[in-house]
């Protein structure tokens, strides 16, 4: 996807090969699921991580093992509704729904599982969208709290709760990459009014924040892995006035991260919208040896992701309609 | 093992609680030998045992402005290591940001509290645990929460002085927000919202209650809290051995009528005492302390005549 350099490409892979993948095929729990940090309980988020990154660059038997271990556990974990919950016992669906496709879709044989996340997905509709919170809006007409248009929406991160941006891109970058059959028929609309709702939620300078551009009229601040996040949701729009800006803001701000989490998902956001800046990876090696203990699951597949320089699960394919 | 929670107790069946008002005029103050005296006074049950210092880290924060400042933190650390506890640990699930090792480093805490590699647990992703709610003030039935908050023997909130937005004030009380975890609930963590922020607030504080309190209030934020106020120089802490007490202090201290403020006069009757006649106060007086916050108009009704 990048334009590294064949020096650039080599020490990357080494990166991943003797920090990365050890880390993550030694914090592997016991039922072949990850949690956060090592030795913690099997969650479905960092699970979907470990899986995207092991299965985007696994080159030995070790990791192969690690990943089917993993699939295993992630296919164990989802609902009968297709949805999957964020820990053990939860007995309600949310956002980690869409982690968990993207991990499945590279994976032929759990075309089953991912068409029923899928679907989930598509039906699912937050807080929002609801006819009395509709019907409340228009009794109590316009709030001046916050600048946004609820018509728009996309994803919430917990059932009936309001749209947000990181789990709208989320959803949208898993159901751009899906195969088009598995996609219900009434996906599109639900696309264009979360496409809409991330416009709509851009902070005035370019860049996102969680989901509130204007709170009583300040606007604020945009953060790198919002940014990141709904810049990836956007790829496809990439003549889009606001995409240009807020890819220019991510540029004119990556150097001020101070964590690797974050600057790696800078890294793949930047890469997958055509903006090289190899230096970010030079950052990302340097943070571990400054502090590797506080990385985390999370932290070090997104750095795996980020180093590998493919993307392939985050760029697949494309049955979207352009509107 | 879940740590022993302090009952739920209407009011009238509890003792009078204890709040401080210390002056310090800087984060550049001994703040730790100030607190570490404060501290001696309340006699707490902390030797030998694990405290958790849940700090208000909203975000990224490298002016030091909205999260509680971390030389406030590494002065309690540094107070309750001294009366004897054998671990102080320091903990938020920040609900703006999802990558709390950025939150920490924008705030420079390491500086003012060591490594954190053992110290600090971000909540947001820890261990969970299933809790049933006792009060049902809100629509909640139950919370994932984290283990580390369960486990501890003595839980401390430390937030910043500041007004917010949605709820009137930001102080020990809505601060447990950040024990709900992002990794479940998301950032934010809206779910309290829908569920309503004051009731919220309550079955959240009955859930897991603080045995104490410490409130940062050298500088704190006026107008458009909790992020996007403006700084309010105060010059004091305010700390105690119940959150519902130091609240209703803060917000006597910052020129607000606490029973207009709703979680305050909600959790009071159940969690602590908002009344000054069970509130035993120690230190400074609200009167020579006191400094009236600017309020967004919607709030104005919280004001003192």
């Amino acid at each position: 996807m990048t334009a590294q350099s064949s020096s650039d490409s080599s020490q990357n892979a080494l990166f991943i090969e003797r920090v990365c993948a050890p880390y993550l095929t030694g914090a592997q729990n016991e039922d072949g699921g990850w949690g956060f940090q090592r030795g913690s309980q099997s969650r479905v988020e960092p699970t979907a991580w470990a899986l995207l990154a092991l299965l985007e660059s696994a080159s030995d038997d070790a990791a192969d093992d690690a990943t089917a271990r993993g699939l295993q556990c992630l296919l164990k974990a989802q609902l009968t509704d297709g949805s999957w919950p964020a820990a053990a016992g939860q007995d309600q669906g949310c956002w980690v729904t869409s982690l968990a496709c993207l991990a499945l879709l590279s994976q032929g044989q759990f075309r089953e599982s991912l068409a029923r996340g899928i679907c989930w997905l598509t039906d699912e509709r937050p807080g929002e969208a609801g006819r009395w919170f509709r019907l409340l809006r228009r009794l109590r007409g316009v709030r001046h709290t916050v600048a946004q248009n609820d018509f728009y929406y996309g994803w919430s991160w917990t059932s009936g709760t309001a749209s947000w941006v990181e789990p709208t891109a989320l959803a949208l970058i898993a159901m751009r990459n899906s195969p088009p059959e598995l996609l219900p028929a009434q996906v599109q609309s639900r696309i264009q009014l979360a496409e809409a709702m991330l416009y709509d939620r851009m902070s005035p300078g370019g860049g996102w924040n969680c989901g509130n551009p204007l709170v009583y009229g300040v606007p604020g601040e945009p953060q790198v892995c919002q940014t990141a996040w709904a810049l990836l949701a956007l790829r496809d729009h990439s003549e889009r006035p606001e995409v240009e800006k807020s890819l220019a803001w991510l540029e004119a701000n990556w150097d001020r991260i101070e964590s690797p989490g974050t600057l790696a998902l800078a890294c793949i956001a930047l890469d997958v919208l055509g903006r090289n800046h190899a230096d970010i990876r030079n950052s990302l090696c340097n943070f571990y040896e400054k502090n590797e203990i506080m990385w985390n699951v999370p932290a070090v597949s997104a750095a795996v992701l980020a180093m590998s320089g493919r993307h392939e699960w985050a760029t697949r394919s494309n049955p979207r309609k352009k509107t | 093992m879940p740590r022993n929670t302090p009952q739920l107790l209407p009011p009238f069946s509890r003792p009078a609680s204890r709040v401080a008002i210390r002056r310090a005029s800087s984060y550049q103050s001994d703040l730790s030998a100030l607190l570490y005296e404060t501290l001696h006074v309340f006699d707490l049950p902390v030797r030998a045992k694990t405290v958790l210092l849940k700090a208000n880290l909203v975000g990224l924060d490298p002016r030091c402005l909205t999260n509680t400042h971390p030389a406030v933190i590494g002065a309690a650390r540094e107070a309750f290591l001294r009366l004897g506890a054998a671990e102080v640990l320091i903990g938020d699930g920040p609900s703006m940001d999802r990558d709390s090792q950025a939150v920490v480093e924008s705030m420079r805490l390491r500086e003012y509290a060591g490594p954190l590699s053992r110290t600090f647990v971000d909540l947001n992703v820890d261990d969970v645990e299933r809790v049933v709610l006792k009060t049902h003030a809100s629509r909640l039935k139950e919370l994932y929460l984290p283990r580390t908050v369960r486990g501890v023997d003595f839980l401390v909130s430390m937030p910043k002085l500041k007004t917010h937005h949605w709820a009137g004030v930001t102080l020990s009380l809505k601060n447990m927000f950040g024990i709900v975890p992002g990794g479940c609930y998301g950032w934010p963590k809206n779910i309290l919202h829908w569920a309503g922020i004051d009731n919220s607030i309550l079955d959240l504080n009955a859930a897991a209650r603080p045995d104490f309190a410490i409130v940062d209030g050298i500088i704190g934020m006026e107008g458009n809290g909790p992020i996007q106020g403006e700084s309010r120089p105060c010059g004091v802490l305010i700390l105690g051995d119940d959150p519902v007490a130091v609240d209703s202090t803060c917000a006597r201290v910052m020129g607000l009528l606490p029973e207009r403020i709703k979680h305050i006069a909600r959790a009071a009757t159940l969690l602590g005492h908002m009344e000054p006649d069970k509130i035993s106060q120690l230190g400074e007086s609200i009167e020579s302390t006191r400094t009236p916050f600017a309020l967004l108009k919607e709030f104005s009704v919280l004001r003192e005549a």
